[in-house]
């Protein structure tokens, strides 16, 4: 289900109304069959997934706090998801689940099983890490089973034919799972972070549950840390007048953004980047300056409207977006965009390998490797290892470049350094998103080969569309304007509310202009 | 305080506003927005009634008529032929579609003629028979219903729009509310169609035009839209027949080129309808009759089913002559002599 939808809108207030009505435990109840709802309407077979990493990363981090579970309940929460498969095979046959992925994951469950009974005979300082490679390796294997299997496969094809060899190719159909990235990565930080001693083991299953799965935040985050949601899930909320208005206003926002600014923003972006559209100079500029504005509105849209519809639940989600667009730095740019996995990938990545306390080039090291990854995290495409690169590339080149560092200095109190410095790295960004944007290299290199032509006659006139996507960045470009000062860029509450009540009319007509396409999300497919 | 803590000014003042707003909306804009969900099903969208007699033809309620207006009850003595089909006969521009050409050719002929393009394109049979009813409401002298087969998907998809939005489906609730609509309506035509070019709409659009193309090739597609567009037309023939109006069928021929100079006319059927449909009061040339002797047919053309204006022209000329063949039917006493082709 996306939040862009009838259902969706009918949903939450559902939701909403039977949680406030119930105590303590059957608000989580509700709020993990909700979740799991609101799941298996994408599709029912994937909850497998979500139950089999939640399992094991409830498991283990039990483990790693030195809580030992009982052998047969270990046993028949590793067999859940196999358990789950059969009932879709058996009820759903259109499900196309077969017994032979029911036994697949059976034989999962109980290799899980077995490593988890075998690890706990182990001493307890060897024990905790055992527990923790036993979590990222069956998480990770989920994660690169369904996201990158088959890309390493058609590389590997790619590059055996390129070396003139004739290789068997190896045909397999796999579906990507919505969100998979987001809810294995919170789920892999949560283990971490028991592991470091830095949150404890959530003893509850059912908490633990609906913190792995929590609806507004499952499927393109922000990436929770466990001590931040867990706590707040487990205390008994009492309702608030302001969590109603805190969450429409964010709702409100994030549909705006979603809905006015990048869906319309899309549609430039979309032709310029279609295989076969004639670009010039001028499409492609504008081409990524409306994707620019595309995936920030689709994505920081999106979170607004988790973290509204979370509000309203009387949770609050960490902040995902803060103005990335006016950043000096591409350090800056990653503190402001997509926080919670940036941070993710610093303190669980970047630190453990060495951060920037070692030699320069170990720094250097650190930051291309973290990058890397962190492009590959977005998609099984070179394209995005490539940006991720690119990225890694900017961080090194602000770092070891004395008159970029001195031209991206936060500090610095001077505004005509700080417009050159956040207009340069503006324009470094839109040239990270031709990459991201680009369906494989051969596309980029169009991409790159348009800028050197300028003629008005290739491509279609640019003005009238140049027009259009600054009808719908102009409002944002307001909106960010007001908020600016507030750093969050969906406070509102600071103005007097005639002109509060003057802004959500406006945005609320802003989002009905532009109803005629359902879209979904850029990150769902991440 | 205990309302202002659920429902802060802010809130208060946001919905007081849309409420005014909706107001306004039904009060200055209800024209223009009148038919506009049912998609072309509407019977009186476009048709914009004035007290003094005169009836406008707007672009409202989802109809991009031309800009065109006459009186509702025919002036004696005027020769009033009203032209209804797709955006073959809504032509190129207003000026430049057989409809003007046609009544500015009877006017050289000193006929006191009004010609009025109520072509709107993407029409089909289903959806041009609402429009013709509401024409038959005008005292027309003579109805010109242009006969094609390539909208049927179009005809078919708003009416199920139109029937969803009838639905009580929640899909549809935001675009209940009057100013809603406006709005979007007034982003749609004013800003999005004329900012964003053509090719790229149909870009982003990418569902429709692809389904329109698949259902335009499917074989078995054709025959059913052959079906139907026989079983409309013949009842809207009956529906003019019943008012004692006039109607000439003017059926469509289709281009069709092998890639080389080579080319051949195709009418899939519809000239055999157009014959079989004429009768008392209603008459039938078929576009492939009138292109297909030229040598140079293919120059009027501007792709396979739509004419540049010198084709306009021609059409309008044969049409002239059909009219002068039934002018005694058509109540026209007197016919000119045929005057030389020349261009406006």
């Amino acid at each position: 289900m996306s939040f862009i939808t009838w259902q969706y809108l009918l949903f939450l207030p559902l939701v909403l109304v039977l949680y406030w009505q119930l105590p303590g435990r059957g608000r989580l109840v509700l709020l993990l069959v909700a979740s799991y709802f609101f799941y298996a309407c994408w599709d029912v077979r994937f909850l497998a997934l979500v139950l089999a990493t939640t399992i094991i990363d409830y498991l283990c981090a039990l483990s790693i706090d030195g809580k030992k579970t009982g052998t047969v309940w270990v046993l028949l929460l590793a067999l859940l998801p196999g358990v789950w498969l059969s009932g879709c095979s058996l009820f759903l046959p259109a499900s196309g689940i077969n017994w032979l992925i029911v036994a697949a994951a059976v034989a999962m469950g109980l290799a899980f099983f077995t490593g988890h009974e075998l690890i706990w005979r182990l001493a307890p300082e060897k024990r905790r890490r055992a527990y923790l490679i036993l979590s990222i390796c069956f998480c990770l294997s989920i994660l690169g089973f369904f996201k990158y299997f088959g890309f390493f496969l058609d590389s590997a094809h790619n590059l055996l034919t390129f070396m003139g060899l004739q290789p068997n190719r190896v045909l397999l159909q796999i579906i990507l799972p919505v969100g998979i990235s987001f809810y294995t990565f919170q789920s892999l930080g949560y283990v971490i972070d028991v592991y470091r001693g830095q949150s404890p083991a959530c003893a509850s299953l059912l908490t633990f549950a609906t913190y792995d799965a929590f609806f507004p935040q499952m499927v393109s985050g922000p990436i929770e840390r466990g001590r931040h949601l867990i706590p707040q899930l487990e205390r008994t909320q009492v309702f608030s007048p302001d969590y109603l208005q805190d969450g429409i206003c964010l709702i409100l926002v994030g549909f705006f953004k979603k809905v006015f600014v990048a869906d319309n923003c899309a549609i430039l972006a979309n032709y310029a980047f279609a295989p076969g559209t004639p670009l010039n100079g001028y499409w492609a500029v504008l081409g990524v300056m409306a994707f620019a504005f595309q995936i920030y509105g689709d994505f920081s849209g999106y979170t607004d409207i988790a973290r509204g519809s979370a509000k309203l639940l009387g949770i609050d989600l960490a902040e995902n977006f803060r103005f990335p667009y006016f950043s000096r730095n591409p350090s800056e740019f990653w503190g402001r965009w997509h926080i919670s996995l940036s941070t993710w990938f610093r303190d669980y990545l970047y630190i453990p390998l060495g951060g920037n306390r070692g030699a320069k080039w170990e720094t250097i090291r650190n930051l291309g490797v973290t990058m890397l990854l962190a492009g590959l995290w977005h998609g099984a495409n070179w394209v995005f290892v490539l940006w991720g690169a690119y990225h890694g590339v900017l961080l090194i080149l602000y770092r070891v470049a004395p008159a970029l560092r001195f031209l991206g200095d936060e500090k610095s109190s001077s505004l005509g350094r700080g417009i050159l410095a956040v207009a340069l790295m503006w324009i470094l960004t839109l040239a990270g998103w031709a990459i991201f944007r680009s369906a494989n290299v051969h596309q980029l290199g169009l991409w790159l080969a348009a800028l050197g032509h300028w003629q008005a006659g290739i491509s279609l006139p640019w003005a009238s569309s140049a027009l259009w996507l600054l009808i719908h960045i102009a409002p944002l470009l307001l909106l960010q304007i007001l908020t600016w000062k507030y750093r969050d860029e969906t406070s509102l509450g600071h103005l007097p509310w005639p002109a509060r009540g003057l802004i959500y009319t406006l945005m609320l007509l802003l989002i009905v202009s532009s109803t005629e396409h359902d879209t979904e999300f850029i990150y769902f497919q991440f | 305080m205990r309302i202002t803590k659920w429902l802060p000014p802010a809130f208060l003042l946001a919905v007081l506003l849309l409420v005014l707003g909706e107001m306004g909306a039904r009060l200055f804009f209800a024209k223009s927005v009148s038919g506009r969900f049912e998609y072309g099903y509407s019977l009186n969208a476009g048709f914009d009634e004035c007290p003094d007699g005169t009836v406008k033809l707007i672009r409202a309620g989802g109809r991009r008529f031309h800009p065109q207006s006459f009186k509702k009850h025919r002036p004696p003595g005027t020769f009033r032929v009203f032209v209804i089909g797709d955006s073959v006969p809504r032509g190129p521009s207003f000026k430049g579609g057989y409809p003007w050409l046609l009544g500015q050719e009877l006017r050289e002929r000193d006929i006191q003629a009004e010609s009025v393009n109520m072509a709107l394109p993407g029409y089909g049979a289903q959806r041009c028979q609402v429009v013709l009813r509401k024409a038959l409401e005008f005292e027309p002298s003579l109805i010109i219903l242009h006969v094609n087969d390539s909208n049927k998907y179009e005809d078919e998809r708003e009416y199920r729009r139109s029937q969803e939005f009838k639905s009580w489906h929640p899909r549809n609730w935001p675009m209940k509310v009057f100013i809603f609509r406006r709005l979007y309506e007034a982003k749609m035509e004013k800003v999005f169609w004329r900012l964003v070019p053509e090719q790229v709409r149909l870009k982003f659009a990418v569902n429709d035009p692809d389904a329109q193309v698949a259902a335009s090739e499917n074989a078995s597609e054709v025959r059913d839209r052959i079906k139907v567009a026989r079983e409309t037309t013949a009842a809207s023939v009956a529906l003019a027949q019943a008012h004692h109006v006039p109607l000439l069928l003017v059926t469509q021929c289709r281009l069709l080129t092998d890639g080389t100079r080579s080319f051949h006319f195709e009418d899939h059927g519809l000239d055999d309808l157009g014959r079989s449909l004429t009768g008392q009061g209603v008459y039938h040339l078929s576009m492939k009759e009138v292109f297909s002797p030229l040598p140079h047919a293919r120059s009027y053309f501007s792709d396979s089913g739509h004419l540049k204006r010198s084709g306009h022209l021609l059409l309008a000329q044969a049409i002239i002559g059909k009219i002068r063949q039934a002018h005694q039917h058509l109540g026209l006493t007197a016919f000119n002599i045929e005057l030389q082709s020349k261009s406006y």
